[in-house]
């Protein structure tokens, strides 16, 4: 018998997942040879700066990876709600449509561009549940034209499609309320028939929250959700987005370059330089005892009062033409000869402390 | 008796046109009645959120903006006192016109947000840095090139880098570039316009240090505008907090930090996840949203969302009142 | 970052531009027959006295007339396109066709741009009053119908190219002046116009340094498609008799001396196919290939203005 992919409790994992850009410039080596787990109702944070390929992976999740971009290798893993075990990069078009928005959902940095400026509010969360929930909505349905049998209108051909597209809309609309009483949104009916530029920037962001929700989705990926709010509308967003974890019971990969915010909602993290994952630990873990140099340099970068200022030297690599082995060791305190010839691989070195880095792990 | 710049009572309004012909339906108060002193050689810090006028405060204090009431008075040698009075009038920029106004840019420059935007993209980095010196004839040509370069040394850029477009750089070499145009006229005051938020993490805590030692080196005064409070706390002297077009409380940075006394200030600073997954800060939520700046509140602004609000708030709009050693508040609690 | 071409290339940033934008082009076929179909039409018009002999002490513009006969010859070894009506060598005429064409073309796309740049820029730049006058002019005259009013300047200044060169330029700047204004209005709300202010330049220097660069990529590309279209239009006015005069070189003109012999002969439809079909074949492949040129320049300057 063969062992399973996924273990009891894994609800997503990555491995060796290579996506490459093909550009005029060059072939960009987006992400190299990633590997991920995402435990069943876990929030993992993914940390990373510009071009770690934080959300090229987490677009390829759903198989949405932006062109020039293709995925050249590796398998994504998912379990869905009904159990069964997918991968994700072997889907067909017709099979991904089923668990985008369904399954799996996103939600991304700017509530504005996510939201059709021509339609209400409602209509886009509509959408969403109309798309997946088709079926409990006609149930639904059903169950409300029994209640009204009797009418003398319902008789009629001409008056019954008109009639059940009235029940189905209202229908709808009580299930949308729902939601969004769920998102904490005051007065949601008048909520629900406007559009996204009459809303502020933390109300769109809850309407963008509640379209991914709308349909009970078994994991949320959010690509630095609140990075664009006031920081009393991220306090509000990020409390909300816990409370609905416990309700919805969904797993969450939090992907983030803010650090006090990773402090705040993870259960583990990921740090990911120029399209390597370098290390993934416990939240409380990777605080106390960071490992990878990448890592350590990253927390001693946020400002402290009183002390000096301290950066990471160097520049981002430019992706086409990557440093020779690890992508980090040009700029890296710790260099060693080996570094710029061979690749680290992501060794476990304590309890769920992965590091890829030839200073620790049994080299 | 050091003062930069004092603005008395300074006001930015923007009209909300509508209808058929644009007429003008209400407008938005967002700097409505702002007094600050910056001392010179300090860096002076300006937060809030989103609609409080943080970034209409900064450019309208450059007069990049015309200022629709109040005064401002600006010496570039640091000779103003907190409450310049008439004797001080030829200090006040805020009517300024024409060949004065232009000959007030050597003096005052800003730096924007996000260089990807802030710099022409058809334009080679040698042209955007040179420019200020050929518009105010200082130098031209190859003397012009000189100065480029040695302002390039100064934030850490090359000659390698000069003929190059701003889109071939990184985020925090474009944000330098940004700063080279703005420092090459040696002006005494400049305005940093959340200059770190565009950029990476790690590559902010070395711009950082770069505003720290131009600052030294050039004898710089900043406002430094941001709503990282973290960033804001380590570079900054003092800190005013904004909301709604009104500072509400002004202190020196560690004060402010430590001992905030305005209720939204607590709310501001409860609401900053911090890096340490073992402390849990009591997180002072705020009801309601940010009000639109162009229906403010009566009274005082903050009062619908306030959890310390009295009776008298609604009604009453508190001042700007020293409650010890420098460390105003604008709240009927004190 | 650098691109990592070798020395020559780093040094010079203008080249690495074109280099993109031919690499772009290179990609699509329709890209290349464009730009292959106008380096044909430029040929002929750049070697027109070499390709076509002009007659000497003549007007070179003016067809050489064998004979005064009204029925066209078809084409034969001594004239490869054959004659039109009146004798006129058609060959002749179509090779200097092409020099009145890009003449014409060229003049008005160029002056009706140079105008719209000046208006549309200053309505853009300034907005408010001076806004609402220029487009309310503009659209005035959007609404005049180029062929009634090239008729009003024939009945004015006389026939002739000049006249509706003149009545084009007036009825084509209005376009440009709206696209123009468009992208001003566009680049004047990004930051790096409001920095140019805050370094204290003036608003010409603004406008010609800052802003009318960021603006030029649709200009071109609607004044290469445009150079299509008013060559058709200006052909089109020469075919009713409103422009180039009897026996001039223009490809209108040549189809317009064809009118009594599109019919053929009797049994005979297409005996005189050589007077219509060969200057409109031409007349075709010439706004063909500029339009296709410029398809091409949208689709490389897009998503170039996009990814930079």
């Amino acid at each position: 018998m063969q062992p399973p992919i996924l273990k009891e409790d894994e609800q997503l994992k990555i491995e060796d997942l290579l996506v490459r850009f093909y550009t005029y410039e060059g072939i960009v080596k987006a992400v190299e040879k990633a590997k991920l787990n995402l435990r069943l109702g876990e929030t993992l944070g993914i940390v990373g700066e510009t071009g770690s390929g934080k959300s090229v992976t987490a677009l390829t999740i759903m198989a949405l990876t932006p062109t020039p971009g293709r995925v050249e290798g590796g398998n994504i893993y998912f379990r869905l709600t009904s159990g069964e075990i997918v991968d994700v990069l072997k889907l067909k078009e017709v099979e991904l449509l089923k668990i985008r928005g369904k399954e799996i959902s996103m939600i991304f940095q700017e509530p504005n561009a996510a939201l059709d400026p021509l339609y209400t509010v409602g209509d886009q969360i509509a959408e969403a549940i109309l798309t997946h929930r088709l079926p409990e909505m006609l149930e639904r349905v059903n169950r409300l034209k029994k209640k009204e049998a009797g009418s003398f209108l319902m008789r009629l051909p001409i008056f019954r499609g008109f009639f059940e597209k009235k029940l189905l809309n209202q229908v709808v609309r009580e299930e949308i309320v729902q939601l969004l009483r769920l998102m904490e949104i005051p007065d949601p009916e008048r909520v629900l028939d406007s559009y996204p530029h009459e809303l502020s920037g933390g109300m769109q962001q809850r309407i963008v929250i509640a379209i991914a929700l709308a349909c009970s989705p078994a994991l949320l990926l959010a690509d630095e959700p609140t990075t664009n709010l006031d920081v009393t509308v991220q306090a509000q967003i990020l409390d909300l987005i816990m409370r609905l974890k416990q309700r919805f019971g969904m797993s969450i990969i939090y992907i983030t370059h803010d650090m006090g915010v990773i402090a705040e909602i993870c259960d583990r993290v990921a740090v990911m330089y120029a399209g390597n994952v370098v290390e993934v630990a416990p939240v409380k873990e990777i605080f106390k005892n960071p490992l990878h140099p990448y890592t350590r340099a990253l927390l001693e970068s946020i400002p402290k009062p009183g002390s000096a200022f301290k950066s990471i030297p160097g520049t981002v690599p430019n992706l086409i033409n990557p440093p020779s082995g690890c992508r980090f060791h040009p700029r890296c305190a710790c260099v060693m000869k080996k570094c710029s010839v061979e690749v680290p691989q992501l060794k476990e070195v304590s309890k769920e402390h992965y590091v890829a880095c030839f200073l620790h792990g049994d080299v | 008796m050091d003062n930069i710049l004092v603005t008395v009572n300074l006001k930015k309004y923007f009209p909300i046109r509508g209808g058929l012909f644009g007429t003008k339906k209400g407008e938005v108060k967002a700097v409505d009645g702002v007094n600050m002193a910056i001392r010179k050689g300090e860096t002076f810090g300006l937060v809030g959120e989103s609609g409080c006028g943080k970034t209409t405060c900064g450019k309208t204090v450059i007069r990049l903006l015309k200022p629709d009431g109040g005064q401002i008075f600006f010496d570039p040698k640091g000779g103003l006192p907190e409450n310049p009075g008439d004797n001080y009038r030829q200090f006040d920029i805020a009517r300024l016109r024409g060949k004065q106004l232009k000959g007030l840019r050597r003096h005052m420059q800003i730096v924007y947000q996000n260089p990807s935007t802030s710099l022409n993209p058809r334009m080679l980095v040698k042209d955007l840095v040179a420019e200020p010196l050929i518009v105010h004839k200082i130098c031209s040509g190859a003397e012009a090139e000189k100065r480029v370069l040695e302002i390039f040394e100064d934030v850490g850029l090359s000659s390698e880098h000069l003929r190059r477009y701003p889109h071939e750089f990184s985020g925090g070499q474009k944000q330098r570039i940004a700063v080279a145009r703005a420092l090459i006229t040696n002006p005494e005051f400049v305005v940093l316009d959340e200059p770190t938020s565009s950029v990476d993490v790690s590559v902010r805590a070395s711009l950082l240090q770069l505003f720290k030692e131009l600052q030294r080196k050039m004898g710089l005064t900043y406002l430094f505008i941001s709503h990282d409070l973290s960033v804001v706390q380590a570079l900054c002297d003092r800190v005013a907090v904004m909301y709604l077009g009104k500072i509400v409380e002004v202190a020196e940075s560690k004060e402010l930090f430590n001992n905030p006394l305005h209720p939204y200030t607590q709310a501001l600073f409860s609401a900053i996840p911090i890096p340490d997954p073992e402390i849990k800060r009591k997180r002072i939520i705020l009801k309601g949203e940010p009000p639109s700046p162009a229906k403010p509140p009566l009274g005082c602004k903050f009062h619908p969302r306030c959890p310390k609000a009295m009776e008298l708030c609604p009604t009453n709009e508190p001042s700007l009142k020293d409650t010890k050693r420098g460390h105003w508040v604008a709240c009927h609690l004190y | 970052m650098a691109k990592v071409k070798g020395k020559f290339w780093r040094e010079s940033p203008r080249i690495r531009e074109l280099a993109f934008i031919l690499n772009r082009i290179r990609r699509s076929p329709p890209s290349i027959a464009g730009i292959a179909i106008v380096l044909f039409f430029t040929f002929i018009a750049i070697f027109a006295p070499v390709l076509a002999v002009p007659q000497p002490n003549r007007d070179p513009y003016i067809m050489p007339r064998y004979g005064f006969s009204p029925i066209p010859r078809p084409p034969s070894p001594e004239f490869p396109f054959g004659t039109t009506e009146g004798q006129y060598d058609l060959y002749y005429g179509i090779i200097w066709g092409a020099r009145t064409a890009y003449r014409i073309g060229v003049l008005v796309v160029a002056v009706s741009m140079i105008i719209g740049i000046v208006i549309g820029s200053i309505a853009g730049y300034y907005k408010g009053v001076v806004d609402e006058v220029l487009m309310r002019i503009t659209d005035i005259i959007l609404a005049f119908p180029a062929l009634i009013l090239a008729m009003a300047f024939v009945v004015a200044f006389g026939r002739g190219l000049n006249s509706i060169t003149f009545a084009l330029i007036l009825v084509w700047w209005p376009s440009y002046a709206r696209l123009v204004r468009g992208e001003v209005l566009k680049v004047t709300a990004e930051d790096f116009v409001e920095a140019a202010k805050a370094v204290g330049c003036s608003d010409f220097r603004i406008m010609v340094r800052h802003v009318l660069p960021n603006t030029i990529f649709p200009l071109i590309i609607m004044a290469s498609l445009d150079i299509g279209s008013v060559v058709l239009t200006a052909a089109a006015l020469s075919f009713l008799g409103l422009g180039a005069p009897t026996g001039y070189a223009d490809w209108g003109q040549i189809i317009s001396l064809s009118r009594n012999w599109i019919t053929g002969a009797p049994g005979n439809p297409f005996a005189y196919w050589h007077t219509y079909i060969i200057p409109g074949v031409f007349l075709f492949l010439f706004v063909m290939g500029w339009n296709l040129l410029g398809d091409a320049l949208r689709d490389v300057f897009d998503p170039m203005i996009r990814r930079r």
